[in-house]
């Protein structure tokens, strides 16, 4: 039993184009010339019900397209897709009302001027959620998003942060079977972004619900999902646990410094410069020790380590190969 | 049932979301009303001694507002912004949004252009025999059915291209001509008349707005913009299927 099952998916746009220049576009008026652009090669995974499943990849690699295609909005030009035992892109209604899709992006549809409340309510009508569970599962979200004080805020005047929240929380209060997340804490601050990764692991604990989740960011990533799927150029380049992942993707730190006068350090590979900061690629096991000789060399005024940024880490990955 | 209910609780949120903008739909009125009133003055002008001008274009002012239609605003914008999404993932049909929409704009312009009608019916002296204005009732609403199809129909073409704009614009540009706006029908030359007259536009717009001002075979009427909505029916299905056909395999 999967509750996501996909086959061999392929997707594919055609794409007008023409050279630069006057003469190019009168003669494109006549002749039109396409170029295929495979967004999704040949995609094969399955997702079992309950299991959190990150997606990730670097920007154009596909994972919008997979999960507009999971979730009825895409129609793919090859492949079989199975969610919940329906082909998504038929849209039936009982299908539909058994997932949700959420954007970062995108996070809350439909009227602006209306209230939070107002729009929980359409859902209802919308679900055809019996007002008991509308009740219990209002009652819960509340406490979990910390909704109370948004119910009477039109959605119009709502925050980046409080919108995704409301866009949690619409998506959720039919208690959707399959949830697809689309970059959900893009934008946000760090406590939001925390807060949001804190309710879908508390949500998923309470209700079962499976999770494909797409994020640049790893925090996302590695507070809610043990397995990862990684694609790129429309291809599944890894699929598997993700500290398997993390330990083949993340050999290094960055040490950013900041140091009055002094030469740049010799310790690490330079990746950033600019006047008196360095940013300092350096293997995991020798960041202490690195640490340590750059404060004894240099007048230090700043120090910091950090993870590399996911994006970097996935592209110098494909650079170097990950297989 | 289900359907209706949901249709009025979108009508309720599109009438509360365009609250907030009253003095916008004021502009839409004027709008609405400047073509008209423009025919107005100016056959009133051409035929002074003729009473039953200004009690025409009186009945066109009003049918204009209560059957305006803006899907390439309200429904077009969201293809391009890809907005559209959200409302193909509702397990709702994606029309009842468009309805909701259409019919609470109109209930704003016709609740704010009544005004205008009733100012310019008194200030002409303009009297109407109002069994007449009842018969013409279901002629009216065929004929907001017929707009909101015709523009909804013309404004799918967002699917395919970025100007969808001046696609709607010709649209409702053979609606003012042929209509009855520019002129009455009965004052076009006769063979532009015959074909006004069975023209889909004219159903629209001036066949209503006759029957209110003069009264007439209501049964006929009712026929041909019958005809019309059958065939605006099926087009609209099938520009429908093809249209999200080519969303779902493009996308926004």
């Amino acid at each position: 039993m999967t509750a996501i099952e996909v086959a061999g998916l392929s997707m594919s746009f055609r794409a007008p184009v023409r050279k630069p220049g006057l003469r190019a576009a009168f003669g494109s008026l006549v002749r039109r010339e396409y170029r295929e652009v495979q967004a999704l090669d040949d995609i094969s995974f399955a997702i079992a019900p309950g299991e959190v499943v990150g997606f990730i990849g670097p920007n154009g690699a596909g994972k919008t397209t997979t999960m507009k295609i999971l979730s009825g909005i895409l129609h793919p030009t090859g492949g079989d897709v199975r969610v919940l035992e329906s082909v998504p892109w038929q849209r039936r209604a009982g299908f539909l009302k058994r997932i949700a899709f959420v954007r970062g992006s995108q996070p809350v549809g439909g009227s602006q001027e209306l209230t939070v409340m107002d729009s929980l309510e359409y859902q209802r009508l919308l679900y055809d959620v019996p007002r008991a569970d509308f009740g219990d599962t209002l009652k819960v979200l509340e406490e979990l998003l910390r909704l109370t004080p948004l119910l009477e805020r039109q959605l119009r005047a709502l925050s980046l942060g409080e919108r995704m929240r409301v866009g949690l929380a619409l998506a959720l209060i039919y208690r959707p079977e399959v949830l697809f997340l689309d970059e959900p804490t893009i934008g946000l601050d760090v406590t939001a972004a925390g807060q949001i990764r804190e309710f879908a692991a508390d949500y998923v604990s309470q209700t079962g619900a499976t999770v494909l989740l797409t994020s640049h960011y790893m925090a996302d990533v590695a507070s809610l999902c043990p397995r990862l799927i990684l694609i790129d150029r429309g291809r599944v380049e890894y699929d598997g646990p993700l500290a398997e992942l993390s330990a083949r993707l993340s050999p290094y730190k960055l040490v950013r410094i900041t140091a009055r006068g002094g030469p740049a350090p010799d310790v690490g590979e330079v990746v950033e410069s600019s006047e008196g900061m360095w940013v300092l690629r350096v293997p995991r096991d020798e960041v202490a020790q690195t640490t340590a000789r750059l404060l004894q060399s240099l007048e230090v005024v700043d120090l910091a380590v950090e993870e590399p940024p996911l994006e970097k880490v996935i592209d110098r990955a494909y650079r170097e190969g990950l297989r | 049932m289900r359907t209706f209910v949901l249709l009025g609780f979108r009508i309720r949120q599109e009438v509360l979301e365009w609250s907030g903008a009253w003095w916008f739909l004021a502009t839409l009125v004027v709008q609405a009303v400047i073509g008209p009133l423009i025919g107005l003055f100016v056959w009133s002008a051409v035929y002074p001694d003729d009473p039953t001008i200004a009690r025409y274009y009186v009945a066109i002012i009003l049918v204009t507002l209560m059957t305006e239609s803006f899907e390439q605003h309200t429904f077009s914008e969201r293809i391009y912004d890809g907005t559209i999404s959200h409302e193909l993932l509702r397990p709702q049909p994606v029309v009842i949004g468009v309805l909701g929409a259409n019919l609470a704009i109109r209930a704003w312009l016709t609740f704010l252009g009544a005004p205008v009608v009733l100012l310019t019916g008194l200030s002409l002296g303009t009297g109407f025999d109002w069994r007449s204005v009842l018969v013409s009732l279901p002629a009216v609403v065929l004929a907001a059915a017929l707009v909101f199809l015709l523009t909804f129909l013309l404004s799918m073409t967002a699917f395919w291209t970025q100007r969808v704009h001046a696609v709607v614009g010709f649209g409702h540009s053979l609606i003012f001509l042929f209509g009855g706006t520019a002129a009455p029908v009965g004052f076009l030359p006769d063979l532009w008349r015959q074909v006004a007259e069975l023209s889909p536009f004219y159903a629209m717009s001036g066949l209503p707005a006759e029957l209110a001002a003069y009264g007439g075979s209501v049964w006929s009427a009712l026929a041909l913009q019958l005809f019309w909505l059958v065939v605006l029916l099926a087009a609209v299905g099938l520009l429908w299927r093809a249209g999200v056909r080519r969303y779902t395999a493009v996308g926004s």
